[in-house]
């Protein structure tokens, strides 16, 4: 258990990776989303205004969640830490900076809401939708984006890692596939009204939930690919 | 081929093989590595070393055979692991690390890691400490994995061409700082390397291998004796070694060189300084070298790879 703490030590040793660099992306897509908002504004548009800058760092998670993986993973080998330390600890790495970037977004969420977002009717990390069910929903849903982010690149990156470049392309393809044969399903079955409707019920906690179920897929055969990698 | 369990032996290697798509990079190899002694892992490059010590240290996998350190299987094994050190000579780092944040990343795993040992070593080799590694030179890179090595003082430490991008003067700070260390703290290391004769002083034992075959694994000393130069007049040598093993042989005119097999008593001494010849010692470095050329040319597969 304290070999995978150290794993987390060890991913945040250079906090570039897991604070600044998420940081800044975050602060950065920030200020220009305000600053757009501040010229609409001055233009004297009055209605809501919702920009979706707020992505900016879950797109980053996705990175690094595969550079976890391709250069991290090598030299945790070379630490003599066993693929199970390295995943748990990589995990709950995860899952540390997804909560706290979790944090960040409520917070920023809360102070739209009483500000009427920025006194100018302009929102960046409140989207109506995701609030509906309240901030802890809204964290809820930021952390399990966040994850997912992150796992889906540490997977793919397993998956290269282990057997190249043809097979990770081929797996994305099939799961492509498969998802295209659901669109038809439903467009075949006349269904899509009932799919919005069961989506709309789901509600941003729900799918939330969804969300975590499939970080648990992705994450369990992430594992499962990893135990037998080669650095 | 040794393969004798002894109390001493840290790691017990049985009929280990690794086979890739087409080619048999480890064939059938057994041997055993003792508590405490410096160890050549020697060969051409793609012998097999580099993953020998990856197979070892459960960075890879055996197709078949059987691996035991500490008397234990080493695959996800913490226990095992913990006490085994292995900075490869390709080491991956984490992207945007500097030396800083690898050693730091490196003083978290290794139980007896010795700081000030880390930081003498950093001022030895005058690694920039704040540069990412991705920017460092080739010797540079080395010196990260030499540090980690030697600092992390760990019970079995393989060193993997650690040379690399070395100049002459990082190459003897390095060996200067291997032998001192070792002798404050015994362990046993397994150094791999091509650059025989520069390592030769340093090594008790050396194993040999080639295209994934065990040729040799003996004591220094052991292997020093197994072979002599006899050089003199073509003929006189012709008789001398009549009969023997001859590993190697070079003419220039009437005078020839010839490397045979085996030590020499004194009345062959003796004969041979009344023949006129004279008895030459062979470097560690070419007789691994004849004799892997050698064992090459007995081979069906013909020429050297």
């Amino acid at each position: 258990m304290n070999r995978t703490l150290n794993v987390i030590r060890m991913q945040l040793v250079n906090r570039q990776t897991y604070l600044w660099v998420p940081v800044i992306v975050l602060a950065g897509s920030l200020v220009i989303t305000l600053a757009i908002y501040g010229i609409i504004s001055s233009a004297g548009v009055q209605t809501a205004m919702y920009g979706g800058g707020a992505q900016a760092p879950l797109w980053y998670f996705a990175v690094v969640g595969a550079q976890a993986l391709s250069f991290t993973f090598p030299f945790s080998q070379a630490m003599s830490v066993t693929r199970r330390e390295f995943f748990f600890g990589t995990m709950l790495t995860a899952m540390m900076t997804s909560a706290l970037l979790a944090i960040v977004f409520v917070i920023g969420g809360l102070l739209e809401e009483a500000t009427g977002g920025w006194w100018m009717n302009g929102y960046f990390f409140y989207l109506p939708w995701i609030w509906d069910a309240g901030p802890a929903a809204a964290g809820v849903f930021f952390f399990a984006l966040a994850l997912l982010f992150f796992i889906v690149g540490f997977w793919g990156a397993t998956i290269f890692k282990r057997w190249g470049t043809a097979v990770l392309v081929s797996t994305i393809l099939a799961i492509a596939l498969v998802l295209v044969g659901l669109l038809w399903l439903v467009g075949r079955m006349n269904a899509w009204a009932a799919v919005f409707e069961w989506i709309g019920a789901q509600g941003a906690l729900g799918l939330s939930l969804w969300g975590l179920l499939l970080v648990a897929v992705l994450a369990g055969t992430s594992l499962l690919t990893l135990r037998r990698t080669v650095p | 081929m040794t393969s004798q369990t002894t109390d001493n032996a840290v790691i017990e290697v049985t009929n280990l093989t690794k086979r890739y798509r087409d080619t048999l990079a480890v064939d059938e190899v057994s041997f055993t590595i003792e508590r405490d002694t410096i160890y050549g892992l020697l060969g051409r490059n793609g012998a097999g070393k580099t993953t020998i010590m990856s197979i070892l240290t459960a960075q890879n996998f055996a197709t078949s055979g059987q691996v035991r350190v500490f008397g234990e299987d080493p695959y996800e094994n913490a226990h095992v692991l913990g006490r085994m050190c292995f900075v490869r000579e390709s080491q991956k780092y984490p992207d945007d690390a500097t030396p800083r944040h690898a050693l730091r990343m490196a003083s978290l795993f290794f139980p007896h890691w010795d700081q000030q040992l880390a930081d003498r070593l950093i001022g030895d080799f005058q690694l920039p400490m704040k540069k990412t590694i991705k920017k460092l030179s080739r010797g540079q890179l080395s010196a990260v994995g030499v540090i980690i090595g030697l600092a992390s003082r760990a019970e079995v430490t393989f060193f993997d061409e650690p040379y690399l991008g070395l100049d002459a003067v990082a190459r003897q700070i390095f060996y200067d700082r291997l032998l001192q260390d070792y002798a404050e703290h015994p362990r046993t290391i397994i150094l791999s390397s091509h650059l025989i004769d520069e390592v030769a002083n340093l090594l008790e034992r050396v194993i040999v291998i080639d295209r994934g075959r065990i040729l040799m694994d003996e004591s220094t000393d052991a292997v020093r004796d197994r072979a002599v130069n006899i050089v003199g007049d073509s003929a006189a040598v012709d008789a001398f070694v009549d009969g023997r093993e001859v590993i190697h042989r070079e003419s220039l005119g009437r005078v020839s060189s010839v490397t045979v097999l085996g030590a020499l008593t004194a009345a062959e001494r003796a004969s041979l300084a009344d023949a006129g010849l004279d008895v030459a010692p062979v470097s560690l470095q070419q007789l691994i070298v004849r004799t892997t050329q050698h064992a090459a040319s007995d081979n069906d597969e013909g020429a050297l790879r």
